[in-house]
């Protein structure tokens, strides 16, 4: 089906409370952390039988920083009738949080949970209270940092032959407050000397 | 006939120089190719990719050799029996190629001694076809190491 959305602006994320348009059919809510067990608990309990996907952005220098995003899918099955099937419900659940909170795993409700939230402690470093096995899954488990967080210099700790300005987020320039030090006047104009203009 | 023992030892070693089963990445759907009809490595006699380390004389390194994965080719090559090549075959072994960042190794000569290099990304069959080939020549010549596969 094709999306009749618009896509999401660039930008928008960076405030905690407002929500990305929807790309596609998937209905989007953020909940709060101290809210999101329950949440979730809820959401088992209403038939999203299938956790699609679990990921996380890092939104620096944004308050709080990342976000949790789960994908989740309801299959309800119309029971009269075999061939009948319902409309599937996508959903997506956004949750903020900060580097060092406390996130309650999801894993005894959608065992997949398992490996994505391994995945995140990986790669964004943030850990999740009462998961089975809390490890490394990507990295070597005697790595350092977390590669995915926006700081994390694309060479990896100590391996910068040149130094590099950090990221400059299209949304941090716009929010008039470039860690680079630059500013969108400074970046539209080496856009433009770049274009020869 | 006559010829030194030597001699007879490596043309039957340069005649059968078996490699090891390791596809690393994208590289390593070229090394497969290498074996089809098409390109037929077996004219060469190194047409038995070997399971196991310990039945292998040469290591092609195809691919980009991620900072996990590093100890692991380092073990393969270590329980490769001597003498045992090694070929760099790509960009990303040779270099890192494009991925220039924390998760690569940057060139796998930083972690084991490299014979033949092969450039491109990927490079041909042909091309790793005549890196086998200088190997080969390296064992009859009794030579080693760090020649660029060039035409």
């Amino acid at each position: 089906m094709p999306s009749t959305q618009t896509p999401p602006i660039a930008g928008v994320a960076i405030d905690p409370t407002s929500l990305r348009p929807p790309i596609d059919d998937a209905t989007i809510e953020r909940v709060e952390r101290s809210n999101l067990r329950v949440r979730l608990e809820t959401l088992k309990a209403e038939g999203y039988t299938m956790l699609l996907d679990l990921g996380a952005v890092d939104y620096m220098p944004r308050e709080p920083r990342f976000d949790l995003v789960y994908h989740f899918l309801k299959m309800p099955i119309v029971a009269s009738s075999v061939a009948e099937v319902g409309t599937p419900k996508r959903l997506r659940v956004l949750c903020a949080v900060n580097d060092g909170d406390v996130i309650k795993t999801a894993v005894d409700l959608w065992q997949n949970a398992d490996w994505a939230e391994r995945e995140i402690f990986d790669l964004f470093g943030l850990s999740f209270q009462g998961h089975p096995d809390m490890r490394r899954i990507q990295m070597p488990y005697d790595w350092e940092g977390h590669p995915l967080r926006k700081d994390y210099p694309l060479r990896g700790p100590g391996n910068e032959r040149s130094p590099r300005p950090p990221f400059a987020l299209k949304s941090n320039v716009q929010a008039g407050t470039p860690p680079t030090g630059r500013t969108l006047e400074a970046l539209q104009e080496q856009v433009k000397k770049a274009q020869g203009k | 006939m006559l010829a030194r023992l030597d001699d007879v030892a490596r043309w039957a070693q340069s005649s059968s120089v078996w490699p090891l089963t390791m596809g690393l990445a994208c590289c390593a759907i070229e090394m497969m190719t290498v074996t089809s009809a098409e390109y037929d490595i077996a004219r060469l006699g190194s047409e038995v990719f070997r399971s196991s380390p310990r039945q292998a004389d040469l290591m092609i390194v195809s691919g980009r050799v991620a900072q996990k994965m590093a100890p692991v080719v380092k073990r393969l090559f270590d329980q490769m029996a001597d003498p045992k090549w090694v070929i760099s075959m790509g960009a990303c072994a040779s270099s890192g190629g494009v991925f220039d960042n924390y998760a690569i190794v940057q060139g796998v000569d930083t972690i084991i001694p490299v014979d033949v290099y092969v450039p491109g990304c990927p490079p041909t069959p042909d091309g790793l076809l005549y890196a086998v080939n200088l190997i080969q020549q390296q064992i009859r010549e009794g030579g080693r190491g760090g020649i660029l596969a060039r035409a």
